[in-house]
This record gives structure tokens, C-alpha cells and sequence, in this order.
């Protein structure tokens, strides 16, 4: 990675810093003769010099604007005038000088400081998302590997042995067939899942409603031979990323279409509410088998599933995944559930890019 | 003469390929190299392969994760060759990741296949590129003749 010197507002070179000390204060003293010839004494125009020199050009450069300041006004403005002789009734203008000097030097090493660690910790983010793409590389490339061999001699042994195979090999092979393949799903959705906050957005202007018939022409492939009710509004353009809003959908309605499966008649509500500042909030309604609202929590979680696997099949990552996105989008997501009464999912989005 | 160049570090690998190619009696044209290295060997006829019959494959199944050259490279030196640009690669891999698949396709990678996790999936897709690259496909002049 590129380690280019942190650029915080401040001239690098030291003619540059100290030849801005100089030419500010000269530039105050010019303005500062001429208001003068009009008889007014004004030291304003000292500290904006001084203020400028020690935002921009650090506390070296700072001490030298003061001491310009001082010298000239000293030698210009304060009588007698044309000495550097300094009478008792003027030194307060020269503590003021100190003072203010001071102040801003402090303010100005305090915001670079946090300008530095600014950039350090985002140097620090960079190199750890750097980190977790080589992790995940490495996964997808490693850890599918293991997992085809063995799903692949497994099946080599059942079919070249099958006659030697009594009843309950037979079964203990088909459990490390179904283990491995379900290995094989799990790193596939984990990499998905990771791949959200890896890969950078392109959000433009989404029609929802396009991307929900996509979605259901695919989800309604698997559904042949259900009795499934779908109410569906016409939904707004939203502001985000294509694909991912797409991705958020299909785990949202296959969830709704494989939660009602034990339904006679499915029914699924697809529909959105405006709500302020151009956001919209999208549900999606299903009379399944829902949810006890004391899980509530744990049904984004990455893993977490409230049922056993041989009721709904899946790898608990679906809604992390619909958590993920949304977030990524600047929405939030929450759902309503009642056992066996059906659950509602609801997520917000943005409709124009405005924040 | 074998008509098939592998280039497979994994040797569980090797050999699932080689029994999902027996079924089309395609396992006795294949030659396995384990890396990158060799696979460039091979195909310039240097080091182990001095004596080795002329002629390139009729289509070379590349590894990307390879020991010593790794897949990417030894694609990008077989399309910068005059010789060797015309040899079908065809990149098998474990990895979905869109990199590696978009770095392959801008290197002129001819087709490009994730090997799937399901032993039916990967038999299939395996005999299917066997069947086309070394059956069906007419590979290019210079590449060793069909055995009739």
C-alpha cells in the first residue's frame, strides 16, 4: 500500500511556513500604515496576520510573526514613535499578542493532532479491510477444496462398494455427504455474506418494483404446485445498490415463501408506506409460521436460526445478509412476528440520494 | 501423445478429475503437472519434458492457485507467446471470486469453470469439458492429432 506523507493542512517546506510569517505581517503593517494616515490604531490586523501564520505554517512560524508584530508595532505604533523603546502603558497590546499567539497555536497543533489520528486510523481501517479480503480469498480458494474431495471420494465409496455397504453404512455415508455439502453451502453464503462489505456500492436510482418481479420470477420457479396468494403494491424508485437490493429481496421473499410452506394457502403482502425526509419503508407480510418477538434480537444474527433444521432447511445467514445491506444503505430493518400467526419484515431506504 | 495438459497442484483433485474423465476413456490422454513451473516446462519442451513429443495440447485445464507460478502467470506468458497463444485454456477453480475472473478473461482465458462443490456437478462439468475440448472442439494447428 502507498504510505503517501500525510498532507494536513500545513506547508511542508520551511521556506514556505516562515516566508508566509513575513509576508502576512508585512502585509498587516501595509494595512496597518495606511488606516493610520487616518488616524486610527488598529492591532486587528496584527492578529489576523499572526492567526494565519499559526493555522498555516505551524509555531515556528507563529513565534516569527509575533516577534515581527512586536518589533514593528513597537517601532511604528506605539510613541515614541521610530524606537523599539517600549513605555509601561503599552505592553498590554503586547501580552494581548502573546496571548492570542498562543491560543492559536494551541488550537491549531490541537486540530492537527486530530487530523493525524484521523489518518492513522484510516490507514489502520485500510490495512484490516486489506486483511479480511486476503482472509477471504484464501477461504474461497482453501476451504472449498477439503470439502469437494470429501463429498467427492464419499460418493466414489457409495457407488464403487455399494453391494458391501450394509443398511447403516449406507446411512452413516449419505450423513457425511449431507455434512459436507451443508459445509459447502455454509463457507459459500459465508463469503457472500463478507463480500457485502468488501465490495464497493454503486447505488444510482433502483426501481424496487422491476427488481421485485426479477425476484419473484425466480423464487416462483420453486414454488410450482403451492397455493400462494400474492398481494403486491406497485413499489417506488429508491436510491442504492442494483444488485445488492435485489439480494436483500430474494432472501426476504424465499424467507416468506419457505416460512408458509406448511400453509394450505400461503399468502405474501409486498407493500411500502412514505414515510419524512424522502424515505420509504418496504415490508413484506406472510401468514407463516412467524416468530416468537422474545427472539426477536437473534433473527439478524449472523448463524442464528429460531428453527431446527429439519423443519426449514438454511444456513441462518439470510437475514444477516438483508441486515447487512440495509445498513450498508443507511436503513434499517426490523420485523413483527407472532408464532404461527405469520411475521412481517420491514426495511428503510432512501428514495433520492439527497444524505 | 497425450491431448490433455493439467496443471493441478492438489492431487485429490487430480485424481477426481481422472476418474470423472475414465468414464470417456479421456484419463490416458491426460499429462499432470503439479505447477505452474512444470506446466511452462512442459509446453517449451524444457527441463523433465526435453524429449517429449512435439505438439501442444488441445486444451490446457489451469489451476489458479498453484505452488512457484501460479495459474494467472502462466496464462499471461502461454497469450504473450506466439507459439503457445493459440492453445485452448480453460481455467478450473475453486474460488468464485470475481478477480480472478476477470483478471483470467482480460488474459484471454477461453473458458472459465468454478469446480462445484457436488461430486455429480463436478463429474459432469468435468466430462463436458473433456467432451468438447478434446472431442468435439477442432484445436488449433500445431496441436497433437486425435488418436484414430
Amino acid at each position: 500500500m502507498a504510505w503517501s506523507k500525510p498532507h494536513l493542512g500545513i506547508a511542508r517546506s520551511a521556506v514556505l511556513r516562515y516566508g508566509l510569517a513575513v509576508l502576512s505581517v508585512s502585509v498587516a503593517f501595509g494595512g496597518a500604515l495606511l488606516i493610520e494616515r487616518f488616524h486610527l490604531r488598529n492591532i486587528t490586523l496584527f492578529l489576523c496576520a499572526i492567526a494565519v501564520v499559526a493555522w498555516y505554517g505551524g509555531t515556528g512560524a507563529a513565534v516569527l510573526a509575533l516577534l515581527l508584530s512586536c518589533m514593528g508595532f513597537a517601532y511604528f505604533f506605539v510613541e515614541p514613535s521610530h524606537t523599539l523603546y517600549i513605555s509601561r502603558s503599552a505592553i498590554p497590546y503586547f501580552i494581548l499578542f502573546v496571548l492570542f499567539t498562543s491560543l492559536v497555536t494551541r488550537f491549531s497543533a490541537v486540530r492537527r493532532r486530530v487530523e493525524r489520528e484521523l489518518l492513522q486510523s484510516r490507514h489502520e481501517l485500510e490495512a484490516s479491510n486489506k486483511e479480511l479480503e486476503a482472509f477471504a480469498y484464501s477461504v474461497s480458494h482453501d476451504l472449498r477444496a477439503p470439502v469437494r474431495h470429501m463429498v467427492g471420494f464419499t460418493e466414489l465409496l457409495q457407488r464403487s462398494n455399494a453391494s458391501l455397504l450394509n443398511d447403516k453404512s449406507q446411512r452413516y455415508v449419505t450423513v457425511i455427504l449431507e455434512s459436507a455439502k451443508r459445509m459447502g453451502n455454509l463457507i459459500d453464503d459465508l463469503l457472500a455474506f463478507s463480500k457485502i462489505s468488501r465490495v464497493e456500492q454503486q447505488k444510482t436510482l433502483v426501481n424496487l418494483d422491476q427488481v421485485v418481479k426479477e425476484v419473484l420470477s425466480e423464487v416462483r420457479q420453486e414454488t410450482n404446485g403451492r397455493d400462494i396468494v400474492w398481494r403486491i403494491e406497485p413499489l417506488p424508485v429508491c436510491y442504492g445498490d442494483r444488485s445488492m437490493l435485489r439480494l436483500a429481496l430474494v432472501n426476504l421473499i424465499s424467507n416468506a415463501v419457505k416460512f408458509t410452506r406448511t400453509r394450505a394457502q400461503a399468502e405474501i403482502e409486498i407493500g411500502f408506506t412514505d414515510q419524512k425526509h424522502d424515505q420509504v419503508v418496504v415490508f413484506i407480510r406472510d401468514n407463516g409460521v412467524g416468530f416468537d418477538m422474545k427472539y426477536v434480537n437473534k433473527l439478524f444474527g449472523v448463524f442464528q436460526r429460531l428453527h431446527p433444521p429439519e423443519e426449514f432447511e438454511g444456513t441462518g445467514i439470510g437475514l444477516a445478509t438483508v441486515q447487512r445491506i440495509v445498513h450498508r444503505h443507511g436503513g434499517r430493518v426490523w420485523a413483527e412476528g407472532l408464532v404461527d400467526r405469520g411475521a412481517t419484515f420491514y426495511f428503510s431506504l432512501s428514495k433520492s440520494q439527497g444524505d | 501423445m497425450e491431448r490433455i495438459l493439467m496443471v493441478e497442484d492438489d492431487p485429490k483433485d487430480v485424481e477426481l478429475t481422472l476418474t470423472a474423465l475414465d468414464e470417456y476413456n479421456l484419463a490416458n490422454e491426460v499429462v499432470v503437472t503439479r505447477d505452474g513451473e512444470e506446466a511452462l516446462n512442459y509446453l517449451y519442451c524444457r527441463g523433465n519434458f526435453t524429449g517429449r513429443s512435439n505438439g501442444n495440447p488441445a486444451v490446457l485445464l489451469l489451476d489458479l492457485k498453484l505452488p512457484k507460478v501460479d495459474g494467472l502467470e502462466v496464462l499471461k506468458q502461454i497469450k504473450s507467446d506466439e507459439q503457445m497463444r493459440m492453445i485452448p485454456v480453460v481455467v478450473l477453480t475453486s474460488s468464485h471470486e470475481e478477480r480472478d475472473m476477470v483478471a483470467s478473461y482480460k488474459l484471454g482465458v477461453n473458458a472459465y469453470v468454478v469446480k462445484p462443490v457436488d461430486f455429480h456437478e463436478f463429474v459432469n462439468a468435468i466430462r463436458q469439458l473433456g467432451m468438447f475440448w478434446a472431442i468435439i472442439n477442432e484445436p488449433p494447428p500445431g496441436s497433437v492429432k486425435k488418436r484414430v
